[in-house]
């Protein structure tokens, strides 16, 4: 591919080298076919579903959407630093049980009389460590991200333990009251945040020359290196931004649910899927702040749907699982190194 | 607990003292066990009918037999009474089911049910379903926003289990508790009970730290668990008993205790799955008690109440005890029968 250190850094993300035209229309394909998918979805659910347009149900969604969307930012970052393939490239297996970890500092931390200040920066601090391990793992010790980060998920569920001993940790501060709350009425907090976080993330990534020199590390990082970029800054950048996204989402987390629970774990296949199903949402089909966001509030519309049309939402997993597998097979078939 | 009781009182007797918080259905008959099948036919046909009427039911999870069956008489119940159930399984995630509630008070159904989960976690949503005006009732969740509670008489439940315990153990020994599930209400009382009986007892002595019962793989883990606390204490009579506030940790603690030649060690539970009645069959078998609840009949009776409410009678007691009872080696046959477990 000699065209692709160019490619990286010198054009516009989401701009595509002319290639094959038979692949560039295969995936604009994949990308329409994706965005009508979402809008038929939405469409027969607005048909169908009793209520599912009512601005609070709308609102609803996006609030409910919020913890794992938060998650699914942070993944994107790795992935977009990592590059998108699933086995060799960038990801973050810990990033749900980093949630789980914050949300019991974070709970302790109030529970212990430490006001919402000192609380919050024990958790960013705790989510930044984490993010730090996995950084010195991938990008220094040379561990494939997928087990540096798998052995790192372990260690926050472990720790996670020693502080809950296994319990849920009842939390309240005048942040979580905030937090909790709808403001303007019926628009909830926790659903501004998501888009909050979301913006500030697409100007960093989409809008500055740093998130261009991100997509070019994760594009080509021999490329990369080559043309002077400190790629192994870049990447462990990544791996913090995933750490602290993990620390806000536990404090989402905690306001949701008035304290630290058990089982954050099982959030982590929902983060997964949501970043790796925003890349149908791109042009050239690779991870992009939007992308994550839109398939976000996607999965969220398909469990607030079946729910609203009393269909069992035992089936949400099962069309969570056809969906990876579509959008698995599909990019890669026609990323553009593939085959 | 101002009731008097024998050690182990026919729950019939007990029953009709409470008869202003029984509903009249549920009432037990005979010596020790009960007949609810009996009982109940009668009161079935006077129940107002729920035609027209949703009824949204959110459960933090089916995976264990009592949450299947009384999740499942629920479903069953407004269907048969004609309403059209919108049923919700959080799949044992606090998340998911705060969410389930979220997006059910926004379809608004004429009342909503709600089974087990943690009640800080629960709470303030339970708060807002009745802010947004719909009647709230629980199944085994003791909260003010709740118009009726249905549920075992949890403080039956463990002060009966535990001085059954003390008895065994003839006032004497040491207790390995399993005490991961404190922020669920029902598991709480079980456990205070328990701590109020062994106050009066002071040789029997809860083995420090507790251990924690964990969801999903309670078996595995509490097998793990009891292996390792027998390595701890290796002689025999250092631990005589093992008390777990539901059933599955009993089982894995029961398997551990065969496998490593300790069934001198007797273990005690709550909830009377079919797997654990037949354990404390077992002449064998160190389960030595469980106490057998009727999770259809709760789940069955929680949905009468709502449709008595929705019908007009807004004078339901808060609290609706569904009677429960100490399954032993002696009466376990007999009880597999009451059960339903076994032919009768």
């Amino acid at each position: 591919m000699p065209d692709t250190v160019q490619s990286h850094i010198a054009l516009p993300v989401d701009v595509a080298v002319p290639r094959s035209r038979a692949a560039d229309t295969a995936r604009t394909l994949v990308r329409a076919g994706s965005l009508l998918a979402f809008v038929a979805v939405f469409a027969a659910f607005a048909a169908a579903a009793p209520g599912f347009l009512s601005a609070g149900n709308l609102a609803n969604v996006v609030g409910q959407s919020a913890v794992i969307g938060v998650l699914a930012l942070g993944m994107t970052l790795v992935v977009v630093a990592g590059g998108n393939d699933v086995v060799r490239g960038g990801i973050d297996l810990s990033v749900a049980n980093n949630l789980g970890l914050c949300a019991a500092v974070y709970a302790t931390g109030l529970g212990a009389g430490w006001g919402d200040g000192a609380a919050l920066a024990a958790t960013a601090l705790a989510g930044l460590l984490v993010g730090a391990v996995n950084a010195v793992s991938v990008v220094w010790l040379g561990i494939l991200p997928l087990l540096a980060t798998l052995a790192a998920m372990n260690v926050c569920a472990g720790l996670e333990l020693v502080l809950t001993h296994n319990t849920v940790v009842a939390a309240s501060s005048p942040l979580l009251d905030v937090l909790s709350g709808e403001y303007p009425a019926g628009v909830p907090v926790l659903g501004e945040v998501l888009l909050g976080v979301a913006a500030l993330l697409a100007v960093v990534l989409h809008l500055t020359p740093a998130g261009l020199r991100l997509y070019a590390v994760g594009g080509h990082r021999e490329a990369a290196r080559a043309a002077g970029l400190p790629v192994a800054s870049y990447v462990a950048a990544s791996y913090l931004g995933s750490g602290l996204c993990a620390a806000v989402a536990s404090v989402l987390s905690v306001a949701l649910l008035s304290g630290s629970t058990t089982g954050s774990g099982d959030m982590l296949l929902a983060a997964v899927v949501t970043a790796l199903l925003g890349v149908v949402f791109s042009r050239r089909l690779v991870a992009t702040i939007p992308g994550t966001l839109l398939s976000a509030l996607f999965i969220g519309i398909l469990i607030n749907g079946f729910q609203l049309l009393n269909i069992s939402s035992y089936w949400v997993n099962g069309v969570q699982g056809v969906l990876i597998l579509l959008v698995v097979a599909a990019t890669s078939m026609l990323r553009p190194n593939a085959g | 607990m101002s009731l008097p009781h024998s050690p182990i009182p026919p729950l019939g007797r007990r029953s009709a003292l409470k008869a202003g918080l029984l509903a009249a259905g549920t009432a037990a008959f005979g010596s020790g066990l009960l007949r609810p099948a009996t009982a109940l036919a009668a009161d079935d046909a006077s129940v107002p009918s729920l035609a027209g009427k949703r009824i949204g039911i959110t459960v933090i999870g089916t995976d264990h037999f009592w949450d299947i069956k009384a999740y499942q008489a629920q479903v069953d119940e407004v269907k048969r009474l004609g309403g059209e159930p919108i049923a919700l399984d959080a799949g044992r995630n606090d998340k998911t089911q705060i969410a389930q509630i979220q997006t059910l008070i926004a379809q608004k159904p004429d009342a909503i049910i709600e089974q087990l989960g943690t009640l800080s976690v629960l709470d303030p949503w339970l708060k807002k379903i009745r802010d947004a005006g719909i009647p709230l009732f629980t199944v085994d969740t003791a909260t003010p926003h709740s118009i009726n509670n249905t549920t075992s008489d949890n403080f039956y439940i463990g002060e009966q289990l535990a001085l059954r315990l003390v008895s065994d153990l003839r006032g004497k020994g040491n207790v390995v508790v399993f005490n991961g599930f404190y922020g669920v209400p029902v598991c709480a009382i079980r456990y205070d009970q328990l701590k109020a009986v062994l106050k009066y007892f002071p040789d029997v002595k809860i083995i420090e730290p507790e251990l924690r019962d964990v969801i999903p793989n309670t078996v595995q883990d509490a097998y793990t668990q009891i292996t390792a606390i027998l390595n701890k204490f290796p002689d025999k009579g250092s631990i005589g008993a093992i008390w777990s506030a539901w059933d599955v940790p009993q089982v894995g603690a029961t398997q551990a205790l065969v496998a490593a030649g300790r069934t001198e060690v007797r273990t005690y539970g709550v909830d009377g799955s079919p797997d654990v009645v037949e354990l404390v069959k077992d002449p064998k078998s160190p389960a030595s008690a469980v106490a057998a609840q009727q999770p259809s009949l709760i789940g069955k009776l929680a949905v009468q109440n709502v449709a008595r409410y929705l019908a007009g009678d807004h004078d339901l007691a808060p609290t609706t005890f569904v009677p429960a009872f100490i399954v032993t080696k002696e009466n376990a046959a007999e009880a597999q029968k009451q059960l339903g477990q076994a032919p009768a």
